[in-house]
């Protein structure tokens, strides 16, 4: 039995956590991006990207070794599988003085949505806090555990 | 006995810690692990009828004496939380988390009681 297992657990959480708030960070930060990708001799507004969260499972040697030892299974923590970007349609904003208005005046601004960005910052704050409290929790578990006999 | 419970609890941590890791991956499933109710039933059964097995295949009738029983672990398939078919619920993992914690504690201290006993019982105390 590996003592440490809970923390790899924790620590995938926390670094998928970490991941999700760069990629809101990226996302807040081009929320005015209009040069983002240069296709076919025109320049598109930045994408808003998510995450894409999938459980981690052990390695199939894993899973022979600890059925053979007669060790229950459980999960290894969690990890991001893919970034994709959102295909929603970009802002239509009317703006003639701005570099990139077509000749109508309209302006393809990102489709980010700030409101929605800072409710998942929220919730990637909550969620990482929740996993240091796990890791904590585990770390205390072990320290006491060395108590035993003395 | 100690040991047993105290490997339950080690592995309910880690299904826990597991369970909060994957708050928001979409369609998981939350499991628990059960060894308290077994030990019981297992407590309440002893010295009741014990089927006997000549091959490691035959379904077991009852645990023999002092055999303590594995800790299982069982997924929740039949509930969801939120609107992605995940079902956990971060305020009841905490809850569980510090009653786990508590109660490895307590089993630690118990297990250290034990041994302060048999190290009076050979003189050393």
């Amino acid at each position: 039995m590996k003592l440490t297992n809970g923390f790899d657990i924790s620590a995938s959480a926390l670094t998928a956590q970490r991941l999700r708030m760069d990629v809101i960070s990226s996302n807040i930060a081009n929320a005015n991006t209009t040069r983002a990708t240069f296709v076919n001799g025109q320049w598109q507004p930045y994408q808003r990207k998510m995450v894409v969260m999938q459980q981690r499972t052990p390695s199939s040697f894993d899973q022979v070794l600890s059925a053979s030892m007669g060790q229950a299974n459980v999960g290894e923590g969690v990890k991001i599988s893919n970034i994709i970007e959102d295909d929603a349609p970009f802002k239509s904003v009317y703006d003639p003085s701005h570099p990139d208005a077509d000749e109508n005046g309209y302006v393809q601004m990102p489709n980010v949505d700030i409101l929605k960005e800072m409710v998942d910052m929220i919730s990637a704050t909550r969620a990482y806090e929740a996993n240091v409290t796990v890791l904590n929790a585990s770390k205390a578990m072990i320290v006491k555990a060395l108590e035993i006999g003395k | 006995m100690i040991e047993s419970t105290l490997d339950a609890a080690s592995l309910r941590q880690k299904v826990i810690a597991n369970n909060i890791a994957n708050v928001d991956t979409p369609n998981f499933k939350r499991t628990e692990v059960q060894f308290e109710e077994l030990l019981q039933s297992q407590m309440r059964n002893e010295g009741n009828l014990v089927g006997v097995r000549t091959h490691e295949n035959h379904i077991p009738i009852g645990l023999p004496k002092n055999q303590m029983p594995e800790p299982q672990l069982q997924t929740d398939q039949m509930t969801s939380m939120n609107n992605n078919g995940n079902n956990v619920d971060i305020d009841y993992e905490m809850t569980l988390l510090a009653k786990n914690q508590l109660r490895y504690n307590t089993l630690v201290q118990q297990m250290s009681h034990e041994l302060g006993m048999i190290r009076t019982a050979i003189g050393r105390g």
